[in-house]
């Protein structure tokens, strides 16, 4: 080759690049301009006609479900490790706000702080513990955990057990009170937080690290990843969103009693929502939150029903499309997508050419 | 030339297997050293108690002269030493730059800033991203940036391994069997790659490797284990012509000739 067709050679490779990187940020944008449409839609939701009081505490139920399910999927898809425990966050989250907001009247905003900093505590703490089991070892003791904290809310009389904690009727906001309307918009102003905070945290080097521990703890560790340090980051961080949704969840409803943050079946609940979403995209807790909070909805009169079609579409997701339906969904634009990069000449993905060496 | 990485001594026994029987090993500074031995002499496990994978039940390591016994293996690479794995041992759902930009893990902002995407942890990433990419133009992988590791043709993978090892900018790396499973092309591109990140950037490095010719052609001083012991060292002339390297190797003999 001569130095003239090197040249050009050259040059049509970072035009191709250039324009292949232009392309990507297009696509970014337009996940982007996709979440922002979403929030206004949830921002616009109370203004719908019929969609006031009763319906707006039901929408805020989905808000909770899925900020709770985004702290298990930064653990579970995105760390890989599987927790069952994560309903004894939930309670964490719903009871230091309850007590806090019954013995000391503080403000909303400092309970529903509260609540995420008292669980992300105890989740460091925990985390320091279980990070010592390893694959499934780890799921039993999580499931402990949410044992642990069921017996403790039952039987310890500052939690006052099924009686429950009754809190005031209307919430207060820098000294306002607010209606359930109010009430929804906090919780969206939350969803929204903890979303921009995930989405940085995921595309920062510290999501970087845990998806490395995730697809390989040696490869991982041999490039410096301390292992230790960035999966109790990891689970403070999960326990701290999981908390933030405890709290929410006690204030909308104004009553935290031991039978419904006693009940283990919250965080088999939590971890449903995030496989059948999906764990490891941003979508996914909010589809998955959608599912668990509606399902029973929508049979209301059908409880056991309502029980037997989750694990159902479970068996399903999990047989048919185990990354969840959020990946259905996702498939079509992102071979869309891939044809649009083909075209301005980005390489398409090949299979692998040869396999594996054997282990000498 | 001073010592850059030194183990005295070392013993590890697996139960009632001695993998490594009082070895020895001195890597000067900015050479290629071989680590060359019949199958199961011991040699990966030797790697391993370097890069702090394995723990030997006695015997000293050095780095620099200082000892390096009791760090944690994430904790090498901040010392200096980098490796890579001989099965490939990638991200596979990820792609080439997340690969490499793994490597460069300890050259990222705090975890703190990283989180929050604070302005100079944003800059210190896109440094960094800068820095990859260069890699990647060293190592023949511009044009696969974004593919996914798995999807790589496998003399890929292997350049992958190593990009994501410089990108930690390391002063010393371990490369265990660089060219094991690699075609003619693949293997003469490697060596040339490892030849030139010694002489360009004085980067030393330790080499377990089976392919005789790449031992014999890019070393500057080779160990022989066997049976988890040293058998010899010497310039690979000196090895080559070693009768009890020839008599360990037997049978391979011509190998060793070539």
């Amino acid at each position: 080759m001569t130095d003239a067709t090197l040249g050009t050679h050259r040059e049509a490779e970072s035009a191709r690049r250039r324009a292949v990187a232009a392309l990507k940020q297009r696509f970014a944008q337009q996940d982007v301009a996709l979440a922002c449409l979403l929030f206004v839609v949830l921002i616009a939701l109370p203004l719908a006609p019929g969609v006031q009081g009763w319906m707006a505490s039901q929408a805020t139920l989905v808000i909770v479900y899925v900020i709770a399910a985004q702290g298990v999927a930064l653990l579970v898809g995105y760390t890989g490790l599987v927790t069952v425990g994560h309903g004894g966050f939930l309670a964490i989250g719903a009871y230091t706000a309850a007590l806090l907001t019954k013995h000391f009247g503080v403000d909303m905003l400092i309970a529903i702080l509260a609540g995420g900093v008292m669980s992300a505590i105890i989740g460091t703490l925990l985390g320091l513990i279980f990070l010592r089991l390893a694959g499934p070892f780890m799921a039993i003791g999580t499931l402990g955990f949410a044992f642990f904290i069921g017996t403790v809310v039952n039987n310890a009389k500052i939690f006052e057990g099924r009686e429950g904690i009754s809190l005031p009727p209307k919430n207060a906001l820098f000294g306002h009170a607010i209606g359930d309307t109010g009430f929804y918009y906090v919780s969206v102003v939350c969803l929204a937080l903890v979303t921009l905070f995930l989405w940085s945290l995921l595309r920062s080097s510290v999501g970087r690290a845990l998806r490395a521990l995730r697809d390989s703890e040696r490869a991982a560790e041999g490039s410096g990843v301390n292992r230790w340090f960035y999966r109790t980051i990891a689970f403070a961080v999960s326990a701290c969103i999981t908390g933030i949704a405890g709290a929410l969840s006690g204030l909308a409803i104004h009553f935290v009693s031991a039978e419904v943050y006693g009940d283990i079946w919250y965080s088999v609940d939590l971890l449903v929502a995030v496989v059948v979403g999906g764990s490891s995209m941003m979508m996914g807790p909010f589809i998955g939150g959608l599912f668990v909070v509606m399902v029973p909805f929508f049979f209301e009169q059908l409880v056991d029903f309502a029980s037997i079609l989750k694990g159902g579409v479970l068996i399903a997701v999990l047989l048919f499309a185990p990354a969840g339906i959020g990946e259905v969904l996702a498939r079509p634009v992102r071979a869309m997508r891939a044809r649009r990069l083909a075209a301005v000449g980005m390489p398409p993905e090949r299979s692998l050419g040869k396999p594996m060496p054997v282990n000498r | 030339m001073p010592s850059h990485l030194r183990c005295e001594n070392v013993t590890v026994r697996f139960g009632g297997l001695v993998a490594c029987n009082h070895v020895n090993l001195d890597v000067e500074e900015g050479r290629i050293v071989g680590l060359i031995g019949p199958n199961g002499a011991g040699k990966t496990t030797l790697f391993n108690v370097l890069s702090r994978f394995q723990d030997a039940q006695s015997g000293e390591l050095y780095y620099r002269d200082q000892p390096i016994s009791r760090r944690k293996p994430h904790e090498m690479i901040s010392i200096g030493l980098a490796r890579t794995f001989q099965n490939i041992n990638l991200f596979r759902e990820q792609s080439t730059l997340d690969n490499i930009l793994i490597g460069a893990h300890r050259r990222m902002a705090d975890p703190f800033g990283a989180m929050y995407s604070l302005p100079y942890a944003r800059r210190r990433e896109r440094e960094n991203v800068q820095h990859a990419t260069e890699i990647a133009e060293l190592l023949n992988l511009s044009a696969e940036l974004d593919t996914a590791a798995k999807n790589l043709p496998y003399g890929s993978q292997k350049r992958v391994e190593l990009a994501r090892a410089l990108a930690a900018q390391p002063k010393i790396i371990l490369l265990d069997e660089p060219v094991a499973g690699c075609n003619e092309d693949e293997t003469a591109e490697l060596r040339s790659i490892v030849k030139r990140i010694n002489r360009e950037f004085g980067i030393t490095i330790l080499l377990v490797e089976h392919d005789m010719s790449m031992v014999m052609s890019v070393c500057d001083y080779i160990y022989v284990i066997n049976f988890g012991a040293n058998l010899a060292d010497g310039t690979p002339e000196q090895i080559r012509a070693n009768p009890e390297v020839i008599r360990a190797y037997l049978g391979e003999a011509e190998e060793l000739d070539s």
